[in-house]
């Protein structure tokens, strides 16, 4: 058993937490949903409020001088600023518009951060029953088992994932569609897959080669910034300066392609 | 009508297990175009197929991507005819993305008669007969029954062809779409799509300018058979060969279609 304050506790604890809340998604999957608007095509459910309560009232039973900051808690009351105290960074249900259509690509993302930095990450996808864990220095692992970020370093054999979010002004649009045009021009192929913690751990296990995003909540991101450092890959801003994950804007590559990617992304 | 979908089932079945023991290993990728990539996997799934259902329907037609992509395009005629992508979502084998599938389609005076999809990595087997239903893994799927677009998810792919007329016209498309649906998907395979309309887990697909008619031919008759509709993006009826397809539920196609319309 893991030493209690230990980042091997952090894991375990988060993990016990990500079944418990993927329990709730996948008896909830098939059924009809109440479906809320946070916005036109921003959507919260019930099954999002309920994982969040509970991922939040167990680690703060055992934490409980642990921060949190959760996409609902954040929806209903704002987003709590990003200290050096060790903090719980949760999406409860990350590709809720998924989960309202029963397209199987949904998950709960539990990150850690300790002095800022993403520490612990924990992502659960309870339809396609994968489980991805990482801690700071220990490596990640899908199902348990290693996995690295692909070994790629043509831009053009390159399999790119990225999301349309979900802010439909037209200088928004235009932007996220004029940048896919550009890069169709560079890259292999396109997905789009509607979890952005999901599409990072596509990067850590290979699957997939860049990935990029403009809008979305730090929630998004803390927990699959680990996992895919410990891969092996590289978590940036789109213009190549550090990554900052309170910022919405983020990329994700392994190391060769970084370079040619953050070109790429210049367009103008 | 039975015999040939236990048969496409076995088929696929099979041709599934060499998909999946090669999903995680190395592949060697030939290019048939910059970013039209085969592998030994689509061309030996191919040969097993159309060996296995020659073998029992020795009278029928085949029509296969890879065959095509050899010796040219076969007319499809009125002779019953076997239509089959031996692996759809190619780009997504090569990168052990795990949206991929066998599709069989049999033809009947042209008619699309009998589909089966097959992901073996995500284990659904999507399968339908004209006139008897569609199923998931044995179970009976309808299409969605959301009438609102801004309410639905589509799914669409960005194809193969990277010259910038052609390019132009997809991102315009999508960026139009965008302003009037929910969401939009781009998983990499387009049998896949059209069983993801099936089981209402998207609500609307179009495709313009895919390989061919062995992209659409099964997923036409398990979204059909599931009570969607098939059809050519300018509201047309459908056209197997053609390289075009859209397809939803009932209650979609008007407002789609005038959508993609207002996006030429």
């Amino acid at each position: 058993m893991a030493q209690p304050g230990s980042v091997e506790d952090f894991l375990a604890k988060a993990l016990d937490a990500a079944k418990s809340a993927g329990e709730i998604i996948r008896s909830g999957f098939y059924e009809s949903k109440v479906v809320h608007h946070k916005g036109e095509v921003d959507l919260v459910t019930e099954t999002d409020k309920k994982c969040e309560q509970l991922i939040f009232d167990f680690l703060k039973q055992q934490y409980p001088n642990h921060k949190f900051i959760g996409e609902e808690t954040s929806a209903a009351c704002g987003t709590e600023e990003l200290t050096d105290d060790p903090t719980w960074i949760v999406d409860p249900v990350d590709g809720t518009t998924n989960f309202v259509h029963g397209f199987p690509f949904v998950c709960v993302s539990i990150g850690l951060t300790i002095g800022k930095i993403p520490t612990v990450g924990v992502v659960y996808n309870p339809i396609m029953n994968e489980l991805f864990t990482a801690v700071r220095g220990k490596g990640a692992f899908l199902n348990g088992e290693p996995i690295k970020v692909s070994s790629q370093n043509e831009l053009v054999k390159s399999l790119l994932v990225t999301e349309v979010g979900t802010k439909r002004d037209t200088a928004t649009v235009d932007a996220a569609t004029n940048r896919i045009n550009s890069l169709l021009f560079q890259v292999q192929a396109i997905r789009s897959c509607g979890s952005t913690a999901l599409d990072l751990c596509g990067i850590a296990c290979g699957r997939l080669d860049l990935f990029y995003q403009h809008g979305f909540g730090p929630w998004d991101v803390a927990a699959g910034f680990v996992i895919v450092t410990e891969a092996g890959g590289l978590v940036y801003d789109p213009t190549g300066k550090d990554a900052d994950i309170t910022i919405p804007q983020i990329a994700a590559s392994n190391p060769h392609l970084k370079d040619v990617f953050v070109k790429a992304l210049q367009w103008k | 009508m039975e015999d040939f979908l236990a048969a496409a089932v076995e088929a696929a079945r099979k041709a599934g297990e060499i998909i999946r023991a090669g999903f995680y290993g190395k592949k060697g990728v030939e290019h048939k175009g910059l970013v039209d990539l085969v592998t030994e996997t689509d061309k030996g799934c191919e040969e097993l197929i159309f060996t296995f259902l020659k073998q029992k329907f020795p009278d029928h037609k085949f029509i296969g991507e890879e065959t095509t992509a050899a010796l040219g395009p076969e007319e499809l005629t009125n002779e019953p005819t076997w239509i089959v992508d031996p692996l759809d979502g190619t780009t997504n084998f090569v990168h052990s993305f795990p949206f991929v599938c066998v599709s069989i389609g049999l033809t009947i005076q042209k008619v699309p008669t009998v589909g089966v999809v097959y992901n073996p990595i995500m284990d659904e087997l999507f399968t339908a007969i004209r006139g008897k239903g569609s199923f998931l893994n044995g179970n009976p799927i309808k299409a969605s029954s959301q009438t609102e677009l801004v309410k639905s998810l589509l799914a669409t792919e960005v194809g193969t062809k990277r010259d910038k007329p052609t390019m132009d016209d997809v991102t315009n498309r999508i960026k139009s779409l965008l302003f009037k649906v929910r969401s939009v998907r781009m998983g990499g395979s387009c049998a896949l799509n059209l069983c993801g309309i099936a089981c209402g887990r998207l609500d609307l697909t179009y495709e313009i300018g895919f390989g061919g008619a062995w992209d659409v031919a099964a997923g036409a008759v398990i979204v059909t058979e599931a009570g969607g509709l098939v059809f050519d993006p300018s509201g047309k009826d459908f056209d197997l060969t053609s390289q075009r397809v859209a397809a939803s539920n009932a209650f979609l196609k008007d407002a789609f279609v005038d959508t993609l319309q207002q996006s030429e």
